[in-house]
């Protein structure tokens, strides 16, 4: 005789309204798993979809992506001349804001060798590769284009050949490939305007040296004028056999560079940058948890102290501990399994809509039930408690 | 046979100047098929003694002798499993019926038979014979809430009878109905006791209610003041 389903079914409307709530809450719960692999999946997808052998990048700097990092283009001429480096490209990589078909977009460009380098698309599935020197692209599909579109950017017009999903930014955002050339002259191109007042500035600033005569200055301007061959990173390929921490010694010896290994940039990812967002997320799903523990824990106790009279009487006609034990937990776990239930049909049914990606696990899942299950057992205490101590006396009114 | 023996039974609240003697030198003797009536005003003791004799309340003193097994002495209860006694051999009526308010009527009559394990057809046939004794089959499937008092307390009884109680402990059964179902109440319970042989002890109050008894008991500030046997129900 199933006692705690047929004082569920009294009370079908008070149980369905607390599945609905708690379910809910488990629905946050679900989502913020789901958010949480998501953003270490997309904070790591374009490391692991590049994959070189070594990340070198300025000195003592966690470049690319956790941190800032600046190099002159012509270095990868020196990291290719260190023992055991078979490729080394340069590999440029930051995030713009542009219109794209009338909608401001946000997005992330990844500048590279496309004749041979490093860094660039590795799966294509619509399209193909860039093969040209300029005015090239390979989008995501997030930013809603087609192969062969022509999109506006900076002073030029690029046409979509090829279309890839298999990274998007460390932000979620989409990512674009271009050329390196093109990547550096979208980051430092400059408004024509802008252009002139700096020369003018540059040509007062050199024109008030008492040293200098207004023909040296002049010619010195073109030579002062900013460098715009500049990228984030080295990227590269040792020769089969050739030792990692080796090359990545030399490197930091002779080139006063550092070199992470893929396994190192993807750490200093995790610890870095993606470290608050994972600690946040782990604090509003146990603040959730046993915000759902708490709730299931009350209705569960209101139950049972509307049935303490009840309770009384099982006890006086002889039913053992046992008996009312299992009616109060069986109606805590059925709260909070049915809750959990709900919550897993709302997030596997709109986790499509949420803007950020939502990567959902069987694991975690199965890990948040446990922990669930765990917390309606601790959710019926209160209620046990009050069942275990309530006298069989009360039946007769004493 | 005897069924209950209760021998010199005390029971004091409290020590000192706060001392309550709720019970003083209770003797009594239930024998099967008997009706018992023990009668008293309000804070006689009646609920005491029916605490005591229902195994939960700890006497202070003396005996308790329940179907030949010494359950209570002066060092205390004898190593039984009271809640096993109470499922397997007592009945219990109340004058609130105290029905599972989220059980059917027949669920209320099968919980004590599931908790002594009695399952499937036996205990499923047991319950319909319960309630056409008890008249109230029709009313199987409907819940506490919607029955009237006097079909409540019917599916009261049919719950005290289910596991054929040795022992039918009533507290105040009629003192919630009106004089028809009252009367109609405890006319069942003589028939009950004569026809299952269950010993019925009734604690009332209500002197109308107690006409063909076999043993009257009355109390008074925990004690026995008037003892009276019916002789033509003695044999």
């Amino acid at each position: 005789m199933d006692l705690a389903i047929y004082d569920l079914k009294l009370h079908r409307g008070r149980f369905i309204a607390t599945i609905v709530g708690v379910g809910l809450l488990f629905t946050i719960v679900l989502a913020m798993n789901g958010l949480y692999r998501g953003n270490i999946n997309e904070g790591l997808a374009l490391i692991k979809a590049t994959n070189p052998d070594l990340w070198v990048v300025e000195r003592y700097r966690g470049g690319p992506f956790n941190e800032q990092s600046t190099l002159p283009e012509s270095y990868h001429y020196s990291v290719k001349a260190i023992p055991g480096v078979e490729r080394a490209s340069p590999f440029i990589y930051y995030t713009v804001e542009r219109r794209i078909r009338d909608k401001s977009r946000h997005f992330s460009i990844i500048g590279f060798d496309v004749f041979g380098g490093l860094g660039g698309p590795q799966k294509i599935y619509a399209g193909r590769n860039i093969e040209q020197a300029h005015y090239e692209m390979v989008a995501h599909p997030k930013l809603g284009l087609r192969v062969g579109d022509s999109v506006p950017l900076g002073l030029h017009t690029y046409t979509v050949v090829g279309l890839t999903k298999e990274a998007v930014s460390s932000d979620g955002e989409a990512l674009v490939y271009v050329s390196l050339p093109d990547a550096q002259e979208l980051l430092y191109q400059r408004d024509n305007e802008e252009v002139r007042n700096q020369r003018e500035r540059l040509l007062r600033t050199l024109a008030g040296q008492s040293f200098l005569s207004t023909v040296q200055a002049e010619k010195l301007l073109n030579a002062l004028q900013p460098d715009t061959h500049l990228i984030n990173a080295v990227l590269v390929r040792l020769s089969p056999g050739a030792s990692r921490s080796d090359a990545a010694l030399a490197v930091g010896k002779w080139l006063y560079l550092s070199a992470f290994s893929t396994e190192e940039e993807l750490q200093l990812m995790l610890k870095g940058r993606l470290a608050s967002m994972t600690k946040q997320l782990l604090l509003f799903r146990t603040l959730l948890l046993i915000i759902s523990v708490v709730i299931v824990s009350l209705v569960v106790y209101t139950f049972t102290m509307e049935k303490i009279r009840s309770i009384a009487v099982m006890k006086l006609i002889g039913a053992p501990n046992g008996v009312i034990i299992r009616m109060v937990l069986e109606q805590s776990l059925l709260l909070t399994i049915a809750a959990f239930l709900f919550g897993m049909l709302i997030i596997q049914n709109t986790y499509r809509l949420f803007p950020r990606t939502i990567l959902l696990i069987p694991g975690d899942d199965l890990m948040t039930f446990m922990i669930a299950v765990a917390g309606g057992i601790l959710a019926s205490v209160l209620g046990l408690w009050q069942a275990l101590k309530t006298e069989p006396a009360m039946a007769l009114g004493a | 046979m005897e069924i209950l023996r209760v021998e010199g039974l005390s029971k004091i609240f409290g020590s000192g100047h706060l001392e309550v003697r709720a019970l003083e030198d209770i003797n009594l003797s239930v024998s099967e098929g008997d009706l018992v009536a023990v009668l008293g005003p309000s804070g006689s003791g009646k609920t005491t003694l029916l605490l005591c004799i229902s195994l939960i309340q700890d006497p202070t003193g003396g005996t308790i002798i329940f179907d030949r097994q010494t359950i209570f002495q002066k060092n205390g209860w004898a190593g039984v499993d009271m809640r096993r006694i109470r499922r397997e051999k007592i009945g219990f009526i109340f004058q609130s019926h105290n029905l599972i308010p989220f059980l059917t009527a027949r669920q209320n009559v099968l919980l004590p038979l599931s908790l002594v394990g009695t399952k499937g057809e036996k205990a499923e046939g047991r319950v319909r014979d319960l309630l056409e004794y008890m008249e109230i089959a029709d009313r199987a499937d409907h819940l506490p809430a919607i029955l009237s008092g006097g079909e409540q307390q019917r599916v009261a009884i049919a719950r005290a009878l289910a596991n054929k109680a040795k022992l039918i402990l009533a507290d105040e059964p009629t003192a919630s109905l009106d004089t028809a179902r009252g009367t109609r109440v405890m006319g069942l319970l003589k028939k009950i006791a004569k026809e299952s042989r269950s010993a019925v002890i009734v604690v009332t109050h209500d002197v109308r209610m107690i006409e063909g008894f076999d043993h009257i008991y009355q109390l008074k500030d925990g004690r026995i003041i008037g003892e009276k046997a019916n002789s033509a129900h003695d044999q």
